[in-house]
C-alpha cells in the first residue's frame, strides 16, 4: 500500500465533504477515484496534499504520516499533483514553468545546463517542446493541461495525483493522456487520477474507489465496479 | 532581435545608464541640483530594495518607507546615543532592521493580496505614532539630529553621499540580478505567478517569501540610514509617512518590476518630476495631483512598465518577428524557403 487514508473528516460549515473516509491506494498501479460530483474527491486530494487540513483523520504515505504537513513537505515526500482547474504560471515560459519544478538550490543557476535539458526532455515526451519559449497564458487549455503534467513530472514525484486530467480535452489529446499514464505507469510511478471520464476510467486503471457522499462505496477492479449496484445507484440515483 | 545583438543593446544600456550616474556630479551646475540627484538616487535605492519583494513575489509592500525610517532613526540613535562611528551605526542598523523584519515578515506574509497592503500601511501609522510619541527617546516631533560622518563643505558633501548612494545601488542592482537567475528566484516568481501552485510543486513559499522579505528590509534600511547621515535630522513624519511608501511603489510600477532597472529608471524620472513640482509649485499639493495622474496613466496604458512598454514598441518595428496566420515568424519562413530552394 502506498497512500493510505484514515477516517479522514473535513466539514465546511454544515457541508460535510468528507464523512471517514478510509481508502488504501496500490502502488505501483493505476488508481482511480470516481464518485458523483460532490463526493467528496477534490476535497479528498486537497486534504492529502495539504492544502487543506481535515478536520480529524490520518494521511499516510508508504506509513510515513502526513497529516497536517505542508504541501511543499507533502509534494516533496514524493506525492505531485495537478489541479482541476489546470494551473500554470502563466506569465513564465513553458520551460520556465518546468523548471519552476525543479526542488530547491538557491543561488545557484535556474537554467542550468542539465535542468534544461531534463525540462526539455519532459517537454519533448509530452510533445510540446516548441513551446518551451512560450509563455503559458498564450498556450491552449489542453497544451497547458499537458504542461502542468510535465511540471509535476519533473518534481520525479512517485506517486502522481491527477484532479480531472481529461477534464476540457479533445478526443485524440485524451487518447495520448491516456497511453501516456500507462507508460508512466509502467516506468514504476503510481497514479491515484481523479476523473469523470468513464471510458478512460474503465481503460487505463487497475484500481477503482468508488466515493459517495465524503465515503468511500465501492472499490475494485474496473470489471467489478462496472456492475456494482451501489455505483450504478450513486451515480445514477436508481 | 537574436539573443546575441539583445545582449549588446542591454550591456550598452548598462553602460549608459552607469556613466549618466557617474558623471552626473560633474555636470551638476549647483548645489542645490546636485542634492536633488543624491534625493534620486535615494529613491533609485529604495525603489529597487521594494523591488525583491513586490518585483519577486509580487506582493504589493506599502509599508517599505517605515522600514527606511526605522534604518534611518537607528542609525541616528547609534550614532547619537551609543556614541558609534557613523557608519558603524549604519551597518548595525541596516542589521537590525533585518533581524526585526523576521517577525514582521512572519505576521505580515501569512495574507496576500489586498490584506498585505492594508497590513503594511499598519507598520507605517503605527511606528509613527510610536517614534512621535515616545519623544525621550527619539525626538519625538522636535526631530532627531544626526551628526554628520565628514567634515566637508555644503557641496562636498553632496557629492560624497551622492557616490555613497550610487555604490549601494550598485550593491542592491547586483544582488537583485543574482537571485533573478537563481533556482530561488524562480521559486520567488513562482510564488508571483500561483503561490499554490508553487507551494504543490514544492518550494518552501512562506520561507522563501520570510528570506526575500529580510533582504529587502536590510537594503531598505541601510538606503534609510544613508539618508539619515546625508540629511542630518530626522522627523517622524517624514520618516514614517504613507507618501515614501507610495512614491516608491509609483517608481517601481512604472519602471517596470520584471525588470532589473525598472525601478531605477522609475525613480529617474518621479524623482525628478517630484523635485520639479515641489520647485515650481511647491506651496500647492500639486506635486501630489501630479503623481496621481501619472500613476493612473501608467496603470491604464503601461501596465508593465515603462521598460517592457518600450521593449514592446521596438519588436513591433522588427518586421522579422512577426508572425503570420501560419504560426510562424517572416524569419523562420524566410529560413524555410531558403531551404527548400
Amino acid at each position: 500500500m502506498s497512500l493510505e487514508t484514515h477516517e479522514l473528516r473535513k466539514a465546511f460549515g454544515g457541508v460535510t465533504a468528507l464523512d471517514g473516509a478510509t481508502v488504501s491506494f496500490h502502488e505501483g498501479k493505476v488508481n482511480a477515484l470516481i464518485g458523483p460530483n460532490g463526493s467528496g474527491k477534490t476535497t479528498y486530494f486537497n486534504c492529502v496534499t495539504g492544502m487543506i487540513r481535515p478536520d480529524s483523520g490520518r494521511v499516510t504515505y508508504r506509513g510515513r504520516d502526513l497529516t497536517g504537513k505542508a504541501p511543499h513537505r507533502i509534494a516533496r515526500a514524493g506525492l505531485g499533483r495537478t489541479f482541476q482547474l489546470c494551473r500554470t504560471f502563466p506569465r513564465m515560459t513553458a520551460l520556465e514553468n518546468v523548471l519552476a519544478a525543479v526542488p530547491q538550490g538557491g543561488l545557484r543557476s535556474a537554467k542550468a545546463k542539465g535542468d534544461i535539458e531534463r525540462a526539455m526532455s519532459w517537454l519533448t515526451r509530452l510533445g510540446i517542446e516548441h513551446l518551451a519559449e512560450s509563455e503559458a497564458r498564450d498556450m491552449s487549455w489542453g497544451q497547458q493541461k499537458l504542461l502542468e503534467l510535465a511540471g509535476v513530472l519533473m518534481a520525479e514525484p512517485e506517486t502522481v495525483l491527477l484532479d480531472e486530467p481529461a477534464g476540457g480535452v479533445n478526443p485524440a489529446l485524451l487518447d495520448r493522456i491516456g497511453a501516456l499514464i500507462r507508460e508512466l505507469n509502467a516506468e514504476g510511478r503510481t497514479f491515484v487520477i481523479v476523473e469523470h471520464n468513464m471510458d478512460l476510467v474503465m481503460s487505463i486503471s487497475d484500481h477503482i474507489v468508488v466515493f459517495d457522499r465524503g465515503r468511500p462505496i465501492a472499490e475494485g477492479p474496473p470489471s467489478v465496479i462496472r456492475s456494482d449496484e451501489r455505483v450504478l445507484g450513486a451515480y445514477l440515483g436508481v | 532581435m537574436p539573443n546575441a545583438s539583445r545582449k549588446i543593446v542591454a550591456v550598452g544600456a548598462i553602460v549608459v545608464l552607469a556613466a549618466g550616474i557617474l558623471v552626473f556630479p560633474s555636470l551638476a551646475p549647483n548645489p542645490y541640483i546636485l542634492s536633488s540627484g543624491v534625493l534620486v538616487l535615494n529613491y533609485a535605492v529604495l525603489a529597487t530594495s521594494w523591488n525583491f519583494v513586490g518585483g519577486f513575489t509580487g506582493y504589493i509592500s506599502l509599508g517599505h518607507g517605515a522600514l527606511a525610517g526605522l534604518g534611518g532613526y537607528a542609525t541616528g540613535l547609534l550614532a547619537t546615543k551609543a556614541g558609534m562611528p557613523s557608519f558603524a551605526a549604519l551597518a548595525l542598523a541596516g542589521l537590525l532592521v533585518a533581524a526585526l523584519a523576521v517577525p514582521l515578515g512572519m505576521a505580515a506574509l501569512r495574507v496576500r493580496g489586498a490584506s498585505f497592503v492594508i497590513v503594511s500601511i499598519a507598520l507605517v501609522l503605527i511606528l509613527l505614532l510610536v517614534f512621535q510619541s515616545w519623544a525621550s527617546f527619539t525626538g519625538g516631533s522636535r526631530g532627531l539630529v544626526v551628526p554628520r560622518p565628514f567634515d566637508l563643505t555644503r557641496p562636498e558633501h553632496h557629492r560624497v553621499f551622492y557616490f555613497l548612494f550610487a555604490g549601494l545601488l550598485g550593491v542592491a542592482l547586483l544582488v537583485w540580478w543574482l537571485l533573478d537567475r537563481s533556482r530561488f528566484g524562480l521559486g520567488l516568481k513562482s510564488i508571483r505567478e500561483d503561490e499554490d501552485k508553487a507551494e504543490a510543486l514544492g518550494t518552501p513559499t512562506f520561507t522563501y517569501k520570510l528570506i526575500v522579505f529580510v533582504v529587502s528590509a536590510g537594503f531598505t534600511a541601510l538606503a534609510g540610514g544613508l539618508y539619515a547621515l546625508w540629511f542630518g535630522d530626522l522627523d517622524p513624519v517624514f520618516q514614517f509617512s504613507i507618501l515614501t511608501g507610495s512614491y516608491v511603489v509609483l517608481m517601481a510600477l512604472l519602471g517596470g518590476v520584471r525588470n532589473l532597472f525598472g525601478p531605477v529608471v522609475g525613480a529617474l524620472i518621479v524623482g525628478s518630476a517630484l523635485e520639479y513640482f515641489k520647485v515650481e509649485y511647491g506651496d500647492t499639493p500639486l506635486h501630489l495631483v501630479a503623481t496621481g495622474l501619472l500613476l493612473a496613466l501608467v496603470v491604464i496604458f503601461m501596465p508593465d512598465g515603462i521598460l517592457p512598454a518600450i521593449g514592446d514598441l521596438f519588436r513591433r518595428f522588427d518586421r522579422t518577428r512577426r508572425s503570420s496566420i501560419r504560426e510562424v515568424t517572416a524569419a523562420e519562413l524566410r529560413d524555410q524557403r531558403k531551404a527548400a530552394v
